[in-house]
């Protein structure tokens, strides 16, 4: 088609309106950019069809470029606000940051009860190993007390020669009280299956008396024992070790100390 | 009128100025349209924000090679015109005015008092032939296609393409001289 044919065609005035279907638009389009003259037909349609449609309207107020105007600005500060909006960011980083600390400091808290109650138990253990030491310190200080005290007599009980050479033992005895302490550090401990019994003697006649077992019920300290009601002033102390339990008359083959009471 | 390119393209690259002289333009042939579909000068002003708000928001969609601004803005200010007559506030307020064309309103004595314009417009376009005004209001102002148009006036489509183009010739030699 020539660019006359074109513009007699009809099409372009329909291309201005958009009035054209797709394809026959894409023919306008390549005759624009080939003929001058197509292009210039088209200013020319186009510009009647502008004067007709604004002769149409009466005129338009002021109001509607400045409602536009600030319509587009308020819509454009939107966007370029959520992209780079720092306050945001740092808002939230804050409050992220806020939550998270707070999670720490309770997880914290709950660290530090726990060590509390930790700390309490063990209070409470020190406390009783505290008054523990405490008795035995008190009981020690006693024991001393009456060892030292002029009421009791100082008995040693050296070893067996046949028996037990190296072992010995001590008596404290108050004749007043009639009751006797027996330290026996110097004994070796009792074998299995056997216990050493305590005896007072009277060595004229021969009268072996038992005081009692060295175990738990005698015992007051750490290899100290305590034997009461002494009824006969005996002449001496003896340790023999006697099958569990104890004996009616001492076992002399198993005689490990002996010591005589010192008028 | 030539096409301003360079101030599309600056409208494009978010240049308020240069769309404020597109508005300068662009905006009394395109409130003519918005206006005689809505007949109404408020909500046509109204309905006018719409369709520049719509050019600027969407001026990215338009493509300088493929086809005219003037063509790309109309159909948006028809459709937005259309869009306004759908919604219910437009329905209660208006009634049965679909019958009205660019001549009717020309006529109108709200529009003469108004546009300056108007009076010398009207004395002729009062003597376009019945045929151009309905085609050109067909057409133009309400955005119908060719076959369409065709379809509604009951000709083929050729000699719509020449009436229409006939029509559109004689106002150019009454208006533009």
């Amino acid at each position: 088609m020539t660019a006359g044919e074109i513009i007699e065609s009809g099409n372009l005035e329909l291309y201005v309106c958009g009035a054209l279907p797709a394809n026959e638009e894409q023919e306008v389009l390549m005759a624009i950019s080939k003929y001058p003259e197509v292009k210039e037909e088209i200013v020319r349609i186009e510009s009647v069809l502008m004067q007709l449609s604004k002769n149409t309207a009466p005129s338009l107020t002021a109001m509607v470029w400045s409602d536009i105007l600030s319509t587009i600005r308020s819509v454009k500060t939107i966007p370029k606000d959520t992209a780079t909006n720092w306050a945001s960011v740092l808002g939230w980083a804050a409050a992220i940051l806020c939550l998270g600390g707070i999670f720490w400091m309770m997880n914290q808290n709950g660290t530090l009860k726990e060590e509390i109650l930790l700390t309490q138990e063990e209070n409470m253990e020190l406390n009783k190993s505290l008054i523990e030491v405490e008795t035995e310190l008190a009981t020690t200080a006693n024991l001393f007390e009456i060892l030292q005290s002029k009421d009791y007599k100082n008995i040693p009980l050296p070893g067996n020669q046949a028996v037990s050479p190296n072992a010995y033992a001590k008596v404290f005895y108050n004749t007043a009280e009639n009751l006797a302490y027996i330290d026996i550090k110097g004994l070796p401990s009792a074998p299995q299956g056997k216990v050493y019994q305590v005896w007072s003697l009277i060595l004229d006649p021969l009268t072996p008396k038992s005081l009692g077992l060295i175990n738990d019920v005698t015992s007051v300290a750490e290899n100290i024992y305590k034997f009461e009601d002494i009824q006969v002033a005996p002449e001496a102390f003896a340790i023999t070790l006697e099958p569990e339990g104890g004996s009616e008359t001492p076992t002399l083959a198993q005689l490990h100390t002996l010591g005589t009471v010192t008028p | 009128m030539r096409q301003p390119d360079e101030l599309i393209l600056e409208m494009q690259g978010g240049n308020e100025m240069a769309f404020a002289r597109i508005y300068t333009l662009y905006s009394e042939a395109l409130y003519g349209i918005v206006y005689s579909v809505v007949l109404d000068s408020a909500i046509a002003e109204e309905t006018l924000q719409d369709v520049f708000i719509k050019i600027w928001n969407n001026s990215k969609s338009y493509d300088i090679n493929k086809g005219r601004f003037f063509t790309w803005a109309l159909n948006i200010a028809r459709n937005t015109a259309i869009d306004q007559t759908r919604s219910k506030a437009y329905k209660n307020s208006k009634k049965n005015l679909s019958t009205a064309n660019f001549v009717d309103i020309l006529s109108g004595s709200d529009s003469l008092n108004r546009s300056t314009n108007a009076i010398g417009i009207k004395k002729f376009v009062g003597q376009l032939k019945p045929i151009c005004i309905k085609i050109i209001d067909l057409l133009f102002f309400k955005g119908f296609t060719q076959k369409e148009a065709a379809e509604e006036l009951e000709m083929p489509l050729g000699s719509l393409k020449t009436k229409n183009r006939n029509c559109i010739k004689s106002l150019q030699t009454n208006v533009l001289g």
